[in-house]
């Protein structure tokens, strides 16, 4: 119920109303005035249909502002502006209705300057509907921040599509209008709605920039066209603020991706790809992509590590398929490839954490590769068919490193880099065969091996070239420096025997010349020979006869003892109608000089079966044997009638038939390589354990290595022992069980 | 048919000739140093090169040892001037020079 006082208020406030309106004009005239001037306005301010050139009224600006100011004065103007808002809403279907037809157009023709038509349209439409500048700054704002709310929410999805395509055809140097354009945006506030997109339009050229530019193009870096790049953001960063550092960040981004995807590639043909090595370092230092690339690395090791894994291929990166290692990757390739990837790592991070986690998966698979060592060994002598060093010749030649605990005192030292792990250890820049080294717990089997191979090389050498032996002990010399000089002691002897060995092949053909030359080995400084027990028969008895009496009496204190299954042996057959020169081992010597005995003491075809043969010759084994003839066979001078029976062709057969058997036993190794050794050795020791588990019953594996420690010359590891003792267990030696061994009785 | 060998490059390995006969010389039982327990062709614990540099002795007592380690052997005043082996008196034997 309105009180007394409510209704004064009320009156009041009418009057007040009423007086501002009137503006204490006489009567009701002030009352007219302003909305004489209401009706100007809000005629002026209704947004008309642009379309429709009847909607559009010219307008007597002088008193549209002469009625704005009016409407100001009475304070009527937040008023006047809500209305007008309210009005934009209400027609903004005529600007959807545009705006539909023209995505409509352009989604059929897929033109952007339909869209850049669109665009300049919406402009218009804004142009159209402003009011005028004089109404100052806060109702322009208001009526820009509607128009611009109405537009994003009216906006169907396609119109995004549409604008990123037209924002991507800017970037072709021939689009015209673009100034125009951009500032179109501006006004429609476009640029800060869809800054993303405008972003990403930005990030895909740069991305599809940098593949094309740089895919493939491993030998030189991309670093230049960066330096350009660069110059360009620093400008476009006085305009666009922190747009051209994103872009930077961005082309980093990629161009790490696009490198991580090569690094396959990019190890393979190192050096040659030094420049993407350093992109990558570089876009490393920027963009924290160390885990992907160590991804990377390992997946592209797989390829190499575990070839009969049967991965799809596609789930790799081409450039991989394209290299695909086939089963069985052979080990001097993946050695070769740890090399170069160890090279290229160490540009790309010096502190070497990524080498570590990548290094890793490979040392240990290459240390369960039975011919690592001798893979690279055979790289250190130079003994290599590819001729491809995994030892770069100009790296300094330095002692082995072992791996060094910390040392604080350093001044140069550095905390371990952030993404190291708890067992990463600082590796000094060590030289690429200690690394290699260390695949191995200890350097002894290195060295083993190495004499091994020594050996065979030095026992190739005929005489007459004895620049190799020189060689060898250059090789020698260098490895010294690696290994130490203790360790290659007996390398040193096994090069004196050489140089001895001429000395006394020099005087004893001094005194009697003969056609043997021998090379005169130390015992125990040569890895273990294969012995033989091959007599040679005829001429090669009294040959060696007469060498080793000659030897006798120049060292009165020493005597020969031949190893009549090493050398070789040039040759010389006359046959009925020809003369065959060849060089051969001595077992084939011994052989066809058999069967010229027989051609001496009969008549009759010259014929011997295989087992007269090897009873000729002493105790050969049959595949040994059957090799030598068939040398034979091969150079026609042997026919072999029925198996195992062989005669001799004095007189050429046309069309020997090919060789029976294609040479089944391949080369027997003639010096026993380390493990074999190794082996040999353990059976030695086998004596003792047994001695052991019999008095003893049941022991430990660590005391049984423990007593072993006390035979003389034992230096198993208590991994080796444990190998050995399971090979034992196999065979039915012993049994194990709960870690303790006993013999199987 | 007739074999010319016009050249062999053979392989051969030294030995003392101790004076034991060629059956013993297996690879298994060889004879050791009785001092340095080091077979006799490989060489004495102070040097590096076997044969003509490390070479061995001969007692009277028929006992044959590295001459570095036996001379070391003597030096010593425990000794006695006697044969490791045998505690006679150590007589170096003259080797009877090709008596092959």
């Amino acid at each position: 119920m309105a009180t007394a006082a409510l209704r004064s208020q009320v009156a009041a406030k009418w009057h007040e109303g009423f007086n501002r309106l009137n503006r204490s004009e006489p009567g009701i005239s002030g009352l007219l005035s302003f909305s004489q001037a209401w009706n100007i306005a809000t005629d002026y301010l209704h947004p008309r249909d642009i379309s429709d050139p009847t909607s559009v009224k010219q307008h007597d600006l002088a008193s549209v502002k002469a009625a704005f100011d009016l409407i100001n004065r009475s304070r009527r103007l937040p008023v006047m502006l809500e209305t007008f808002l309210d009005d934009i809403c209400n027609q903004y279907h005529l600007i959807v209705r545009d705006i539909e037809q023209y995505l409509a157009e352009y989604e059929q023709s897929l033109d952007t300057s339909v869209m850049l038509r669109l665009i300049f349209r919406l402009v218009e439409w804004y142009r159209a509907w402003a009011p005028i500048e004089e109404l100052g700054p806060t109702i322009r704002a208001a009526y820009t921040l509607t128009f611009q709310t109405q537009l994003f929410s009216t906006v169907p999805p396609g119109f995004v599509r549409g604008f990123k395509a037209l924002c991507a055809s800017t970037l072709v140097p021939v689009a015209q209008h673009t100034p125009q354009m951009w500032e179109a945006f501006e006004v429609l506030g476009l640029t800060d709605r869809y800054e993303g997109i405008i972003a990403s339009v930005g990030y895909e050229r740069i991305e599809d920039h940098v593949r094309e530019t740089c895919t493939g193009k491993l030998c030189h870096g991309c670093s230049p066209m960066y330096a350009k790049g660069a110059a360009n953001t620093e400008e476009a960063r006085g305009l666009l603020q922190n747009v051209g550092s994103r872009f930077d960040f961005h082309m980093n981004k990629t161009l790490c991706d696009l490198r991580t995807s090569e690094i396959f590639d990019i190890i393979i043909d190192f050096p040659d790809s030094n420049g993407a090595l350093q992109d990558l370092k570089e876009c490393l230092q920027r963009v924290d992509q160390r885990a992907s690339l160590v991804q990377a690395l390992r997946k592209a090791y797989v390829f190499l590590v575990l070839p009969f894994l049967n991965f799809p291929p596609r789930d790799y990166r081409i450039s991989n398929r394209k290299r695909l290692l086939h089963p069985g990757a052979d080990t001097k390739l993946i050695l070769s490839q740890y090399v170069a990837t160890i090279k290229c790592l160490r540009i790309v991070d010096p502190p070497g954490v990524l080498l570590f986690k990548v290094a890793d998966p490979i040392r240990r698979y290459l240390r369960e590769r039975p011919d690592t060592i001798r893979s690279i060994v055979a790289n250190l002598v130079g003994d290599d068919d590819s001729g491809d060093s995994l030892v770069d010749e100009n790296e300094p030649i330095q002692p082995l490193q072992q791996l060094e605990t910390e040392d604080y005192n350093d001044p140069h030292w550095d905390p371990e880099p952030i993404d190291a792990g708890p067992d990463f250890r600082t590796n000094k820049p060590s030289d690429v065969i200690s690394t290699l080294v260390s695949i191995y717990d200890s350097k002894d089997l290195f060295v083993k091996e190495l004499q091994v191979l020594l050996a065979q090389r030095l026992l190739a050498i005929t005489d007459d070239n004895f620049e190799k032996v020189e060689k060898e002990r250059r090789n020698i010399e260098i490895l010294k420096i690696r290994f130490g000089e203790a360790a290659l002691q007996v390398c040193e002897v096994m090069l004196k025997d050489m140089t001895d060995s001429k000395r006394i092949d020099g005087h004893v053909q001094s005194q009697k010349a003969s056609i043997v030359h021998p090379t005169i080995i130390s015992r125990h400084f040569w890895p273990s020979l294969e012995s033989s027990d091959i007599v040679m028969p005829g001429q090669f008895q009294a040959l060696q006869t007469e060498y080793a009496k000659e030897f006798s009496t120049f060292k009165p204190d020493k005597k020969l003892r031949w190893l009549p299954h090493l050398g070789t042996v040039h040759l010389e057959l006359q046959l009925e109608d020809r003369t065959i020169e060849t060089d051969v081992p001595p077992l084939e010597a011994a052989f066809i000089e058999l069967f010229s005995e027989k051609s001496e003491s009969t008549l009759v075809p010259h014929i011997w079966t295989m087992d007269e043969l090897i009873e000729g010759v002493g105790a050969v084994d049959r595949i040994a044997a059957l090799k030598a003839l068939i040398t034979w066979i091969d150079l026609g001078v042997l026919k072999e009638d029925e198996e195992n029976t062989f005669r001799l062709l004095e007189v050429k057969e046309e069309a020997a038939p090919p060789s029976r058997i294609a040479p089944a036993a391949i080369d027997a190794p003639t010096v026993t390589a380390a493990q074999q050794q190794q082996a040999d050795q353990m059976r030695l020791y086998w004596k003792f354990i047994e001695g052991m588990l019999t008095n003893l019953g049941s022991l430990p594996l660590d005391r049984i290595q423990t007593m072993l420690r006390f035979a003389p010359g034992y230096d198993q590891t208590v991994e080796q022992l444990a190998g050995f003792m399971e090979a034992a267990r196999r065979e039915g030696l012993v049994v194990g069980r709960d870690g303790m061994w006993k013999l199987n009785r | 048919m007739k074999v010319t060998v016009k050249h062999w490059h053979a392989v051969a390995q030294w030995r003392w000739d101790t004076g034991a006969s060629e059956s013993e010389g297996n690879d298994e039982n060889e004879d050791v140093c009785g001092i340095c327990r080091v077979p006799y062709e490989g060489c004495c614990p102070s040097c590096k090169m076997p044969g003509d540099d490390c070479p061995l002795i001969w007692g009277e007592c028929t006992h044959v040892f590295h001459m570095h380690c036996l001379l070391k052997w003597i030096g010593t005043p425990a000794s006695k001037q006697q044969c490791p082996m045998d505690r006679r008196t150590w007589v170096t034997a003259e080797r009877k020079v090709g008596n092959s």
